[in-house]
């Protein structure tokens, strides 16, 4: 049992019960009555009161019951609470997991309204500001939601209804969960200076609840203290169904021909059958029945099988892969991709001339192939920004243009300014020691021969994706840059033997492929989770309403140059951007995440080696405040008192 | 004249006393248990010697007996001269001391009326059994007396007396019993009325009274309010002699109290007087005057 407020009490206390005994040591206005003789009555008060002035007190059962009244008064006020849990540390932060597993059904209604049921009956039970106050304990409280990033719901703060107004507003999301983040706003929070120095909690390490099925996929690469921390599982099952990866392609050859892979994985113990849906613009295209073996789910390995499918179709659309056996978590039971609209790639040739380079591109199936110098080049990128729609691939052979519109490049010989990429000198006589033939770039390339007389030695940002190397210097290089995507090859072809090699026009058709197909505009429109949307190009200021699976028409503002990003991709679904006047363009965003389909709660978490193992039993009020019980034994009295009273007065 | 006189006391008497209880008065006389020197000669033994017609003994003749009180029959049998002696008859002093303190005038019915029929009742007795009457009435001292009354004729002037008293003023009980005593009333019954409701006490005056040869009777006279008080709440009770206050809340246990305090008080009371050897008696004002005369008192042996 604690008080809230017992400084409180012993102050009324300290008023109120000499102020009731003086009360019956106060004289009565007494009735007059004239008797023969007062001698009797006197003897009979005396032995009545015994002479002292305290015997008066004894055996007088009302006052005995209004001392009892007045204690179960200054008792309720000095806000006792019942602990069923120690309440050591003052501060708490309650970190609600709300990530796509915590939308899973197999708790009613569902394991994030189980949360927030148990986050409300733990801020309940917390004590919090008592109403007649002059120097009490009370908790302060601070509410992050999380999925893969943070989010402050409410502060610190000892108002119990703020912090349930912010529990109501947690919304499931789509995101994968990482606590990482989370705790470090935690961390911050509760270190930053309080606005009010006087409360001693503040300086009290905050105690962090909380409150998730246990799939938090950066647990181990945290560092927390794992006394202060009480972690409340949710979740029973981990039968579950998804589609955890999709892609659609067009063919390079046959743009009509659309090839759509995808996964499903079962992570149930046992093999289920279950129906894969393929539908084009909410049309039904094509149903296959799977069976998918079990999954050791306790062991996190799911049972997979690939379903493939296959269409033709010109137009564009949106694609969604369903799996249509009913199971408890429903977000990624369907897979969606914006399928672009069939088309063939025109690549421009920036060159001073290279017959080999150009012969080998006009061998590729393009729709146009256009020949540029770079000073021509220049002079386009200046003028006219529409390279970067007109073009899906542009090819620099030997040049560095002072101005790159936003495109897919390959380049040869020295890579241009601006991209990270600094080049340390020139290399004299390299082979090919490794490269990565499993690639879309190099699949069916064999680079065993290549030899270049000459070649830059790069120096690559550290996010550069290297597909084949020197044995001095990276070969072949991926760089992503400002929404542009480089090949690199840093040596002149004319000045090594690729040209005679079969590789090189297998290597030239891969890479326009690849870069025309694959890193263009149809990848920025399929997202993951909590990608941001992002669209170039409009007019400054302009303004574009976004719709989402489970909102419309919300309003964004562009930047001043011309750009608008969406972060608040949380649920999967389709995304529409559109402005006034045009049609809306499709944003497909996946859950797509294996270990958020993986839903079976885990009771033990390990946070870089320390071991939090969820709290067993129900979840039930830590803190019972008894003013209640209190207010109703005072009831009791003061009816009993009335009842003694008016026995008493009854000769 | 004369005649108007004599009905206004026969009101008075009558006020005092009905003519039936008077009746049966009549049959009855006032007991004492102690043999009195009395003033007079009576119809009462006396320890004296003197003339009745009672033998006592005998006594050898000196010079200058009377010749007339020689019994001749001893002389003529033994020729020596002997006196016959007689037991004297003397007439009985039956003394009255009746309370007319302020507090005698509480009480529904008062106990005023009460002690007065009483005083007039033992009264009558005593002068129509040819008794000498003293009637005291005391408050704060003797504040009346009505002493020697001899005979029938003394009745109307005896209910007169009584009726005129008022109840007033403080009890001094032993300030009345030295004034008492240290009149010229001779030894005989002596009849005290009061409640005896004494803040100093009734053992010093009593005990001058018992010390004196009077056989005691104590009569203590109480109201039904003071037998059994049924006023209740938050009071402030005032004495009604010396304006003494007391506060009391009335509840049950007070009041049970007080009942234990005033049994223990009349009994105190009774004790006091028996160990001393004088009656006491307890009459509540409420009850009827006859009845206690005709029944109460005869069963004392104060009335045969």
């Amino acid at each position: 049992m604690r008080f809230l407020t017992p400084w409180t009490a012993l102050g009324a206390a300290a008023v109120a019960v000499p102020l009731l005994l003086l009360l019956y040591f106060l004289k009565l206005k007494r009735r007059e009555q004239i008797v023969s003789s007062t001698l009797l009555w006197q003897r009979a008060v005396q032995d009545l009161q015994v002479n002292a002035p305290f015997q008066r007190l004894r055996k007088n059962i009302l006052l005995f019951l209004q001392l009892l009244m007045l204690a179960a008064l200054l008792f309720g006020l000095a806000g006792p609470i019942l602990s069923l849990t120690g309440g050591g540390a003052r501060r708490h932060v309650i970190l609600i997991d709300r990530s796509a597993s915590m939308s899973a059904t197999d708790v009613k209604p569902s394991r994030l309204a189980e949360a927030k049921r148990q986050a409300r009956i733990y801020v309940e039970s917390l004590r919090s500001e008592a109403f007649f106050r002059l120097r009490g304990d009370r908790d302060e409280t601070m509410l992050i939601a999380f999925d893969s990033r943070a989010k402050v719901m409410c502060n610190f703060t000892s108002d119990k209804q703020q912090l349930f107004s912010a529990i109501d507003r947690i919304e499931g999301g789509d995101g994968g969960s990482a606590l990482g983040e989370a705790i470090m706003v935690a961390q911050a929070f509760s270190l930053a200076p309080d606005d009010q120095p006087a409360n001693e909690s503040s300086q009290e390490r905050a105690k962090l609840i909380l409150f998730s099925d246990g799939r938090i996929r950066d647990a181990d690469r945290l560092m927390v203290d794992a006394a202060n921390l009480t972690f409340h599982c949710i979740g029973e099952s981990g039968e579950n169904i998804g589609v955890t990866a999709m892609q659609a392609r067009r063919s390079y050859e046959n743009p009509d021909d659309v090839e759509v892979f995808s996964t499903v994985a079962n992570y149930g113990p046992e093999p289920v059958t279950t129906d894969v849906q393929l539908s084009v613009n909410e049309s039904v295209r094509a149903v296959k029945s799977v069976s998918i073996p079990a999954g050791g789910w306790d062991r996190g390995e799911p049972g997979k099988v690939a379903v493939h499918f296959s269409l033709s179709s010109q137009d564009s659309g949106v694609l969604a892969v369903s799996q249509m056996r009913r199971d408890v978590l429903a977000s990624d039971d369907t897979a969606w991709s914006i399928l672009e609209p069939a088309k063939k790639l025109n690549v421009l040739l920036v060159t001073e001339g290279n017959t080999v380079l150009e012969l080998a591109l006009k061998a590729c199936p393009l729709a146009g192939l256009d020949i540029m110098t770079p000073s021509e080049f220049d002079a386009n990128s200046v003028s006219n920004f529409s390279l970067q729609d007109l073009y899906d691939v542009i090819v620099l052979d030997g040049c560095q243009p002072a101005r790159m519109p936003r495109s897919r490049y390959m380049v040869f010989g020295r890579p241009p300014k601006n991209i990270d990429v600094s080049v340390i000198g020139e290399l004299q006589g390299q082979v090919v020691v490794d490269w990565r033939p499993k690639h879309a770039v190099l699949k069916y390339v064999s680079l065993t021969n290549l030899f270049a007389q000459k070649c830059y030695g790069l120096d690559l940002p550290r996010d550069a994706e290297i597909l084949a190397e020197f044995n001095e210097s990276p070969a072949l290089t991926l760089v992503r840059r400002d929404g542009s995507v480089f090949l690199l090859a840093p040596f002149d072809i004319l000045n090594s033997n690729w040209p005679f090699e079969p590789s090189f026009v297998l290597f030239c058709y891969n890479a326009v492929s690849f870069l025309g197909m694959q890193v263009g505009q149809n990848q920025e429109a399929n997202l993951l989770v909590g990608e941001p949307i992002s669209i170039d190009g409009l007019g400054a200021d302009q303004s574009v309403l976004v719709d989402g699976p489970v909102f419309s028409g919300r309003e964004i503002k562009a930047s001043p140059n011309g750009s608008v990003r969406f972060p608040a991709t949380d649920r999967a679904g389709i995304y529409g951007v559109r402005s006034e006047g045009t049609d809306s363009r499709l944003f497909a965003v996946n859950l797509l995440d294996s270990s958020e389909s993986n839903i079976a709660p885990r009771r033990a978490l390990v946070f870089s080696g320390q071991e939090v193992t969820a709290e067993e039993g129900a979840f039930s009020l830590a803190n019972v405040p008894l003013w209640p019980v209190l207010v109703g034994i005072v009831l009791f009295l003061a009816c009993l008192e009335w009842f003694v009273y008016s026995r008493k007065m009854r000769i | 004249m004369e005649e108007t006189k004599t009905t206004r006391a026969r009101k008075r008497l009558t006020d005092l006393l009905d003519p039936e209880f008077m009746n049966r008065l009549d049959s009855l006389d006032v007991l004492s248990r102690k043999i009195l020197q009395g003033k007079l000669q009576g119809e009462r033994r006396s320890k004296r010697r003197g003339q009745s017609v009672e033998f006592a003994d005998h006594r050898p003749y000196v010079a200058g007996d009377d010749l007339r009180f020689v019994d001749w029959n001893i002389y003529g049998r033994l020729e020596q001269l002997f006196l016959k002696l007689f037991v004297e008859e003397q007439d009985l002093t039956v003394h009255i001391v009746a309370d007319t303190s302020a507090s005698i005038g509480l009480g529904e019915p008062s106990k005023e009326l009460f002690i007065k029929k009483l005083a007039a009742a033992l009264g009558y007795v005593s002068l129509v059994n040819n008794n000498r009457v003293s009637i005291s009435l005391f408050a704060d001292g003797l504040v009346g007396q009505l002493a020697n009354m001899r005979g029938r004729n003394y009745i109307h002037q005896m209910a007169d007396f009584l009726l005129s008293a008022s109840c007033e003023g403080e009890s001094r009980f032993e300030n009345a019993c030295r004034q008492i005593t240290s009149g010229r009333i001779g030894s005989g019954v002596m009849i005290v009325l009061s409640d005896f409701f004494f803040k100093e006490g009734y053992d010093a005056a009593l005990r001058r009274l018992i010390g004196r040869q009077y056989d005691l009777y104590v009569i203590q006279v109480l109201s039904r309010e003071e037998l059994s008080p049924d006023f209740g709440g938050d009071l402030k009770l005032i004495d009604v002699e010396d304006a003494d206050a007391a506060e009391i809340t009335v509840s049950a246990a007070l009041v049970k109290y007080y009942k234990r305090n005033l049994a223990a008080y009349c009994n105190e009371l009774k004790d006091f007087c028996i160990r001393r050897g004088a009656v006491y008696a307890l009459a509540n004002s409420v009850d009827s005057v006859e009845s206690l005369v005709l029944n109460y008192l005869r069963r004392i042996r104060l009335l045969r």
